[in-house]
């Protein structure tokens, strides 16, 4: 244990220490015991009066002596954790029994590790972002400047900021009405009604979609209970398509570090489906095959293909 | 409930009213569709009695009774341009009381009946108008469940009905035309009957009608 000392506690200091808060705790149960046995028999009264007032003021003042005494010395003992790179988990390395609790150099491990992952992450977003041809990259490029570095945090959002961006895309597109609850705490949800064509549930996480649900404007989007029913499908066949190409571009529609244009790219994309019954199929002009309109939407043009239409 | 567009199919040449129902019935099923039951829509005519007439020798409204089998709690009685009212089955037993104001008028009940088929959204009723115990004509119903309002999917239905119906394509139903982005109604698909009926009525007046 000597070479504990290099950690910078003062060892002296600290036994005194000690035993300077165990003299504290004897002089102040003393006080208390004085308090509690109360005025001792004396013949007069105002003689019984005298002698609690002045041992009650030797004991107040033996408390006092005692604490200033701590007071002295804890600032001899230092703070030791403060010179530690790695704060009170340093404290992990003084375990002596190293082979049977590895603690800290995994620890150490782990940090290397995932400050390595991000970095590399870094790297490869700033790549990926040159290299996009998704519609959200001219604005990307543009932001990437003046991005500081990477934060790993969006998932901790403020509920305020979500419900700002929110509202901002919603005043966007005047065809579409968003409504967004909170019916399990700090998530998100939202419905999204877009003209008299269809209704999204969106099911947030910070600013990241979860999970979405279409169905048609005239299906019941909520359960018995009153709440958004995220979990049952739609009872047509061209909205439960709908849902997996919508499940398609959550997965396409990805920027980690700018989860807003994500939403924004995301609700745009959704907005083309306006004219689901209207649009014919860009490539083999018709409304229907096998029974379904044109329900994917490319995710650049917004052109309206059949699902087996498209390349 | 999505839109809904009623139309009359003539007879095929050559065959009877039967026939081209089943004619109609197999290139459904070739399509895909699968049968889900039956169907039935009747209407009764009535018109406002003489004695509520009055001395202004106004000519009388006629009223029209009807039934759907898609909303068998329901009763449609609608005026010819007027308003539809949908009101409960038991609605039938109030005609019975208000006899002194409205007077079914003799053998005027129409009806048609045939098999429901379900293809994709598609909702898909073929059936055979009847007057009495005569076959009239056919009629033919497509619902686009999806959708609600009737001008968006006009084009889509249109090409649906193509597909089945062949030559004989039907122009879009006057109560599309009526009012421009509304939500379609049940009360929309009981007009369409009730012109579709209307039209059957008349050409039966004319001897050489195409019944054959
Ligand atoms: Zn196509």
């Amino acid at each position: 244990m000597a070479d504990v000392l290099s950690v910078g506690v003062n060892l002296e200091a600290f036994s005194q220490a000690i035993s300077a808060i165990q003299a504290l705790r004897s002089s102040v149960s003393r006080v208390f015991d004085c308090l509690k046995d109360g005025m001792r028999n004396k013949e007069t009264l105002e003689g019984r009066e005298k002698a609690f007032v002045a041992h009650f003021q030797d004991n107040l003042n033996s408390v006092n002596r005692d604490l200033n005494e701590l007071e002295r010395l804890s600032n001899l003992v230092g703070k030791p954790s403060e010179n530690h790179p790695l704060h009170n988990s340093g404290l992990l390395s003084l375990d002596p029994v190293q082979d049977k609790t590895p603690l800290y150099s995994q620890l150490l491990q782990a940090y290397k590790w995932s400050n390595k992952l991000q970095y590399h992450a870094g790297l490869a977003s700033g790549l990926l972002n040159q290299q996009s041809l998704k519609r959200s990259a001219n604005q990307m490029g543009v932001s990437a400047k003046r991005r500081p570095k990477a934060q790993p945090t969006t998932l901790v959002l403020p509920p305020q900021y979500v419900d700002d961006v929110i509202s901002r895309i919603d005043r966007m597109f005047p065809e579409m009405s968003i409504h967004l609850s909170r019916p399990n705490g700090t998530s998100a949800m939202l419905l999204v009604t877009l003209g008299k064509v269809l209704k999204v549930i969106v099911v947030m996480r910070s600013l990241f979609i979860d999970r979405t649900i279409v169905k048609g404007y005239n299906e019941n989007v909520y359960t018995e209970d009153g709440k958004l029913d995220i979990w049952s499908k739609s009872n047509y066949q061209v909205f439960q398509k709908v849902t997996d190409h919508a499940t398609t571009a959550l997965l396409h529609y990805q920027l980690p570090q700018m989860p807003d244009v994500v939403v924004r790219s995301f609700m745009t994309w959704l907005r083309s489906y306006i004219k689901l019954f209207q649009a014919p199929c860009q490539r083999c002009g018709k409304f229907l095959q096998d029974g379904l309109p044109p329900t994917w939407r490319d995710f650049r043009t917004l052109e309206a293909f059949h699902d087996t239409c498209r390349q | 409930m999505g839109v809904t567009c009623v139309s009359q199919m003539p007879v095929a040449e050559g065959k009877n009213v039967q026939q081209t129902v089943e004619l109609l019935t197999r290139k459904l099923e070739m399509l895909g569709a699968e049968k889900q039951g039956t169907f039935c829509v009747d209407c009764e005519t009535y018109h406002t009695a003489a004695s509520t007439l009055g001395s202004q020798g106004q000519a009388g409204k006629l009223m029209y009774v009807m039934h759907n089998s898609e909303y068998p709690l329901s009763c449609f009685a609608l005026f010819e341009n007027g308003p539809c009212l949908i009101a409960d089955t038991n609605f039938d037993v109030l005609m019975v009381k208000l006899k002194g104001f409205f007077q079914s008028a003799k053998a005027s009940k129409i009806e048609t009946r045939g098999t429901r088929y379900q293809y994709c959204d598609f909702l898909v009723k073929v059936g055979t108008v009847t007057m009495g115990p005569s076959a009239r004509g056919i009629s033919v119903e497509v619902e686009y469940g999806p959708c609600v309002v009737a001008n968006d999917c006009w084009n889509l239905l249109l090409e649906f009905l193509q597909s089945f119906l062949g030559s004989h394509i039907p122009g879009a139903p006057a109560v599309f035309g009526n009012r421009h982005d509304a939500v379609y109604s049940p009360a929309d698909t009981m007009v369409q009957y009730m012109e579709l009926f209307n039209k059957i009525r008349k050409q039966q007046q004319v001897p050489v009608s195409g019944i054959r």
